[in-house]
């Protein structure tokens, strides 16, 4: 449970954080830390799977709503939007059930 | 007939451009598991992508595989490095070292292990077992520019390595 969480969460910060080698460092090192920090933690106790949890839902943060930026000019910036970033607008926030809207080849204004 | 020839013909030709490069370009994009010092960036780069017409030989997955893991800073002694090193009982790496050891291995080879095939490889031999089962990726060649960003020279997939 707590290695696949960790390995999730490394593909995400992979995903998340492609071709930028110091942010991406930075984030692994953070999550060893943070795992490192709780491996004492015995199975089957409920901090455990809280923890767990909450590294599940890091990685799915970073996986689908982080999206990077690069300065392209004076007042232009290009982001790394991937197929795994979560799309929408004001309506599909609200979506029930936890549903969400990913790309698929669309731009955002065809949806 | 005529047309085996000519497979064939193109075949070895083929192989011999592959032998000629000799060691097979990585991609510049860093692993943060690993340093690779020796493959410093330049602006452009021609990079041969790991899958080779002839398919990848066992020798070289296990070279890769132990090289990755003698830049790999848990690993305290590396004369324990050897073909059938297993993680834990020979190179002294816990359950997270081994995590991050299979996701180099994924970096390495441009490959996605699913959890199930990820959590069962304990050692190099294992590792190297599961590469070789892999279908080959399809031959192209990139260039890679300093951003990380490649671009076919063909008409192959477009990504960032």
């Amino acid at each position: 449970m707590a290695l696949q969480a960790y390995r999730h969460l490394l593909r995400s910060t992979r995903i998340a954080f492609a071709g930028d080698a110091p942010v991406l460092h930075a984030a692994r090192a953070e999550a060893r830390n943070g795992f490192r920090q709780n491996a004492a933690l015995s199975a089957g106790s409920p901090e455990l799977a809280e923890a767990v949890k909450h590294a599940e839902e890091v990685a799915q943060i970073l996986r689908h709503n982080v999206v990077q930026g690069k300065k392209e000019g004076e007042d232009l910036y290009k982001l790394k939007i991937h197929e795994h970033t979560e799309r929408g607008d004001n309506d599909t926030v609200k979506m029930p059930n936890g549903k969400s809207v990913v790309i698929d080849g669309k731009t955002c204004a065809d949806r | 007939m005529f047309r085996t020839a000519l497979l064939r013909s193109a075949r070895s030709a083929t192989s011999q451009v592959v032998r000629r490069t000799g060691a097979i370009a990585r991609p510049v994009a860093p692993s943060s598991f690993v340093t690779k010092s020796q493959f410093a960036p330049s602006a452009f780069q021609a990079a041969r992508c790991y899958s080779a017409a002839s398919g990848l030989q066992k020798s070289e997955v296990e070279g890769r595989i132990v090289d990755l893991l003698k830049n790999f800073d848990k690993v305290t002694d590396p004369s324990k490095l050897s073909p059938t090193s297993h993680f834990a009982n020979d190179l002294g790496l816990d359950s997270l070292d081994t995590v991050e050891v299979v996701m180099a291995i994924e970096e390495e080879f441009s490959i996605e292990i699913p959890d199930k095939e990820a959590d069962a490889i304990h050692s190099v031999d294992k590792a190297v077992e599961y590469i070789l089962a892999q279908p080959d990726g399809e031959l192209f060649e990139m260039r890679v520019g300093d951003g990380g960003e490649a671009w076919p020279l063909n008409d192959g997939p477009r990504g960032v390595l």
